[in-house]
């Protein structure tokens, strides 16, 4: 089956047109979904702008991942699953949105952002964690996640418009 | 500015991903700051203190990317219950913010009527997200 035929499917699920008639649960579902960016987002910006030295400077940069990446990761449970269930009710909508595909290619950059950043540079982390100037790759790494993320949000907006 | 906004295609959809990035940074550092006292009883000074420009700026940020959006569709505010309800709650949250909260939060206060301090915190976080919640409901109802 083709990408579009599973998506017509997914679709004609009775709760997913279920969810896309209904007058409130599509916006409920939707506010879920944009409330919880709060808690995946800012969190995951305090880190990225700490590790570009420009927040926190002077706190570790191991306590801020420690005490917000928890966050990060309620986020994006919370996110993944909302997400999941508007796109189940829009499948057709978003497969033939050229801005749903640029989110997706995003959250995938960012991903694989995340994981170089944690198994490269954040490795070592202690030898430049109390420094207010972090090294260049770890700047890149923040600095590539902040524009990704932000990129993802446009792309959301735009969907719902386009 | 209004028609400008409504005219112009892209407009509402970059100025609103101005207003949800805010309203991210906001919500999150209402989170943070309030959770703590949620969970400890008193506020993590040194983390409010360095938060503290972040949620000033971002309700800067919010006011005057709502601005060209109320202009564009005021009609559709007007009619929504969700928008004055809003705006009701925002003015409320404001002044909750920088009277009682802040002086029942502080570390002296919280430290001898704890849950004062807690109540005052959750308090905060329902209106923020009230508010962000009665945002999303401006469209439908």
């Amino acid at each position: 089956m083709s990408i579009l035929g599973v998506c017509e499917w997914l679709q004609s699920l009775p709760w997913a047109s279920g969810i896309k008639e209904s007058t409130w649960q599509f916006p409920v579902i939707e506010s879920i979904h944009s409330l919880a960016l709060s808690v995946i987002l800012w969190p995951a910006a305090i880190l990225d702008l700490r590790l570009l030295g420009l927040a926190m400077r002077r706190r570790p940069v191991s306590a801020i991942a420690a005490q917000f990446l928890p966050w990060v990761w309620t986020g994006f449970v919370t996110m993944v699953l909302s997400g999941v269930i508007l796109f189940a009710a829009e499948a057709v909508k978003c497969y033939n949105s050229p801005f749903f595909r640029v989110k997706v290619v995003l959250l995938g950059v960012a991903g694989f952002n995340a994981l170089i950043f944690h198994y490269t540079i954040f490795r070592d982390v202690d030898t430049w964690d109390r420094n207010p100037a972090t090294p260049w790759r770890a700047k890149l790494a923040g600095g590539c996640s902040l524009a990704v993320w932000i990129g993802v949000v446009a792309m959301g907006r735009a969907l719902a418009y386009a | 500015m209004g028609t400008t906004v409504r005219d112009t295609v892209w407009a509402f959809p970059v100025i609103e991903t101005f207003h949800l990035l805010a309203l991210a940074v906001l919500l999150g550092t209402v989170l943070i700051i309030n959770l703590g006292v949620v969970r400890t009883g008193t506020r993590n000074s040194g983390m409010a203190r360095e938060l503290e420009p972040w949620m000033l700026t971002s309700i800067a940020v919010l006011i005057l990317s709502g601005i060209p959006m109320f202009m564009s569709e005021p009609q559709k505010c007007y009619e929504s219950y969700s928008f004055p309800i809003k705006m009701i709650l925002l003015l409320l949250a404001i002044l909750w913010h920088f009277t009682l909260q802040r002086k029942w939060t502080a570390p002296e206060a919280s430290r001898l009527a704890p849950l004062r301090g807690r109540l005052a915190a959750c308090l905060s976080i329902l209106l923020w997200g009230a508010i962000g919640a009665a945002g999303k409901g401006i469209p439908y109802i």
